[in-house]
This record gives C-alpha cells, structure tokens and sequence, in this order.
C-alpha cells in the first residue's frame, strides 16, 4: 500500500463533517470491504482514513409504524440480513443483502457503502430501488435527502460530493400484501458477482415496480415500462411480454469478462419472467 | 494483482512511516498493547507484529477466506481490516482453538474426515467454521456451506470439510449434553 494515512474516528456527526471540511484527500471508511481493496491495490490514494463507525446516527436502525426503516451508514449488510421484520416486509432487500459476497465479507460491508460504491452490479442497490428509498447525505451545509433513483450518475459514480457524508437510507412502510423478489445470475453459487440482477415489486393496489443491476453504467429503475405495464393486466401471460420488453431498456457492455452482451440479454428477460410469475404466484398468500 | 502503473509489490508490508497510534486489543485471550502504523491491516498486524503465522495471507481482496479470523464474535476478513479498527476487540485466531495443547474437537474432526492436503486454507476454514457454529450449534449442510462460500480451497474439495464441520457440530452438541 503507497497510501500514508492517519486515521479518524469521530463520535459525532459535526466532528466527522468539519473534518471532511477541512481535510482534503480523506477517505471514508465503513464496512472497507470495498476501500481497503482500492488502497491495497494502489487504485486510490487518501492522506485521511475518516472511520464513520462510531457515530451513533450511523448505527442507527430502526422501524418506525407508517414511515418504514432508517438504515444507518454503519449498519453491516449481515445486520440486514438478520433483520426478521425486514425480510417480512422488505423480502427483496434481504435477498439481495443474502446475496451481496461472503459470509466473513458481510459482517464487514455496509449497506450505504454497497450504494455509494455505486458499482452497476451492487445487490442492494435494484432492491432498495424498487422501494423507492431516500439516501440521507451530511455536509457541513446540513443534511438533505434525494432519491435513490437519483443518486448513480455513472460506474462508481455518484452524486456525493467530496464533503459528503451519507448517513444512512430510509425506505418507506409498506402495506400489508406488498411483496417482492429480488433474483440474480452468477457463474457459480456461492460467493460471486451477478450478470444480471432484478428486483420486482408488486403493492397492494397491484402497481408493478421493477429495478435492475449489472446491465448498464448504473444499477436502474424501469419507470417507463413501468408505466406500459400498469396499462396491462398482471397476469402469467404477461411474463413473455415483459421477457421480450425489457431487453429493450438495458445496455451490457461489450467487453465484460463475467458474460456477453447476449446472455445478459436473454438472461434479463427470464428473469424478469421468472419473477413476476413467482409474485403473482405469492398472491393472497 | 497490482496497479499496472505502480510496480510495488502490494502484498509485502510496507511500513508507511505515519507516526504511530496506539492500539489495544484481545488476541487469543491476551491483552495486547502495541503502538502500530496506522495503515497496516489487521492481516499484517497478527503476522508481522504478533508473529501469529497461523492466518494465511490470499488473495488481499477478501475472496479467498484464508485471512479469517474472528472479531467480537464475528468471522471477518483481517486482510480488509485495519489494525487500528480493532481498537477494543476480542480477537480469535487459529492459535486460539486449541487449549492446553490439545486440538479442539473441530480440528480434530478435520484430520479425522481428512478436511485438508495442503493446509493453506484451514485456518480460514476453522475460523468461518468456528464462527458458524457458536451461532448455530446444529447447522444444515447448505448452512455450513454458506457459512464457507467464502473460503476457497484448491486441493481438498470441500466435501470432507463439510463432513468434518457437520462430525465437529455433533461432537459438540454431545460433548454439552453430556456436561
């Protein structure tokens, strides 16, 4: 590692953002499954190691009845996992953190960090999509909040400015017969990378929503087909339409070494399939 | 694999010559005290400073598993970890299984059901292994395998290993039933 860092560990929110105020080329470290990779490799430098860890917001995660859960920035993704009201009311989002590298690198990673990696393929981030989730981001100008679907700009790309400091994402209650599925192509079974990666929803009032990872520059909700399905009606014959439908929404790249462009295509399209035939399977259950 | 454009050798430490921090910590019951460079990894930190050679060095990425240790309770990888995060923590490593000498009844399950040839991977193995079943004392076979998704081994195939982790859970289980 080339990288000379001193390390930071702050208690509070204040004393995390004014150090990012003042000290340029720091890096932040939660879970570093990701970061410490990057610095090892050479592929990033910093001067500043800022570990968010001990600040009590960020280890915040809570439900609360009507607004749903605020999942802190230090929160590990097997925390998530282990979350039972979660997996009850939020299936797809505990599939997806079931799903995200290895036991051991689980109870390390986060989930705020599994989205502000921004990598296309990112397992939390179609799940959290499909639930419309906010992210929480500090700076010393004070705290907003933007969308998820807003937030990838590019790979390993978003809108976080180097001040920023995500404290953690929120995702609204969900009502009773609200269900969904997160589902994911690898190579192998076990801990890999997906080629392909969908997240359905359906709600109580029957509204579709749908989310992918992997097939483009950043992980993405589908709202116009979206839209082209709440004028259909949901049913099992639905599923080669929307097989054939959303090839017509992802880009692959060409030179991935995972798989071609033309598997991800076909891939997409049977599991998007099999997806919205397992939910209407689910239905009244 | 290293950075094309930097030649360092990523996988040697380095000391990074940051003035040092003070770090204190559990290791295998014993209370450490060190000053340490604040960018070395809790990897480097057991088998640089600690000289506990049992963790084995891999792949530097957290894919192999071979770095595995345990960290308040948790399996984790030490190679994505810094020393310095381990501020507090009880650590377990491989040298920490065995008590007075004698193998605890998991590695002696891995010799019986030959759950290892070269040897590289089983620190890791017995880690994530150890981890699995102080949380679940009685796992499935798809729970010891999740639970080592994330320990490659290249030589042994992991069915002996699994066979080895599901003889150790039953040793267990009856070893505390019988007092």
């Amino acid at each position: 590692m080339l990288s000379k860092f001193d390390y930071y560990k702050p208690v509070s929110l204040e004393k995390a953002t004014e150090y990012l105020n003042e000290n340029s080329e720091t890096k932040i470290l939660a879970g570093g499954t990701d970061l410490l990779i990057s610095l090892q490799k050479n592929k990033e430098r910093c001067k500043h190691i800022l570990d968010i860890k001990a600040i009590p917001e960020l280890n915040r995660f809570t439900y609360t009845e009507g607004r749903g859960y605020f999942i802190g920035a230090a929160i590990t993704v097997n925390q998530i996992s282990e979350e039972k009201l979660l997996r009850e009311k939020y299936p797809a989002i505990s599939q997806g953190a079931d799903a995200l590298g290895s036991y051991q690198v689980r109870n390390r990673a986060t989930m705020v960090g599994n989205i502000c990696n921004a990598s296309p393929g990112a397992d939390l981030a179609a799940p959290l999509l499909v639930y419309d989730a906010k992210v929480h981001i500090a700076s010393s100008e004070g705290i907003r909040a933007t969308d998820l679907c807003d937030f990838f700009t590019g790979v390993k790309k978003t809108i976080l400015k180097p001040k920023d400091l995500v404290i953690g994402i929120s995702i609204p209650d969900v009502e009773r017969g609200d269900r969904s599925v997160y589902l994911r192509k690898s190579r192998i079974k076990g801990a890999d990378l997906c080629n392909v990666a969908i997240a359905l929803r359906i709600n109580p009032e029957n509204k579709l929503s749908i989310a992918l990872g992997a097939v483009s520059t950043i992980p993405m909700r589908l709202f116009e087909l979206e839209r082209k399905i709440a004028e259909r009606e949901l049913t099992p014959e639905l599923g080669d339409w929307l097989a054939a439908e959303i090839k017509t929404y992802i880009n692959p790249r060409r030179d991935s070494i995972r798989s071609s462009p033309e598997y991800r295509y076909l891939i997409t399209g049977v599991l998007a399939k099999r997806g919205l035939l397992k939910l209407i399977d689910k239905e009244g259950a | 694999m290293c950075d094309h454009e930097v030649k360092t050798n990523c996988f040697e430490y380095i000391d990074s010559q940051m003035p040092p921090v003070p770090l204190e910590l559990n290791v295998n019951g014993e209370s450490i005290y060190e000053l340490i460079d604040p960018a070395m990894t809790l990897l480097d930190f057991l088998r640089v400073s600690l000289k506990l050679f049992g963790t084995k060095e891999g792949c530097r990425e957290g894919e192999c598993g071979a770095c595995t240790v345990i960290m308040n309770g948790r399996a984790v990888p030490s190679c994505l970890i810094l020393a310095i995060e381990a501020q507090g923590a009880d650590i377990i490593t491989v040298e920490g299984l065995s008590k007075n000498g004698e193998l605890s009844i998991l590695q002696q399950e891995f010799i019986k059901e030959d759950g290892l040839q070269c040897g590289f991977c089983t620190p890791g193995m017995l880690m994530s292994a150890k981890a699995l079943l102080d949380r679940n004392p009685n796992p499935t076979v798809d729970e010891v395998k999740e639970a080592i998704a994330g320990n490659l081994c290249r030589c042994t195939g992991y069915k002996s290993i699994i066979n080895a982790i599901l003889s150790a859970a039953k040793r267990e289980r009856e070893a505390l039933s019988n007092g």
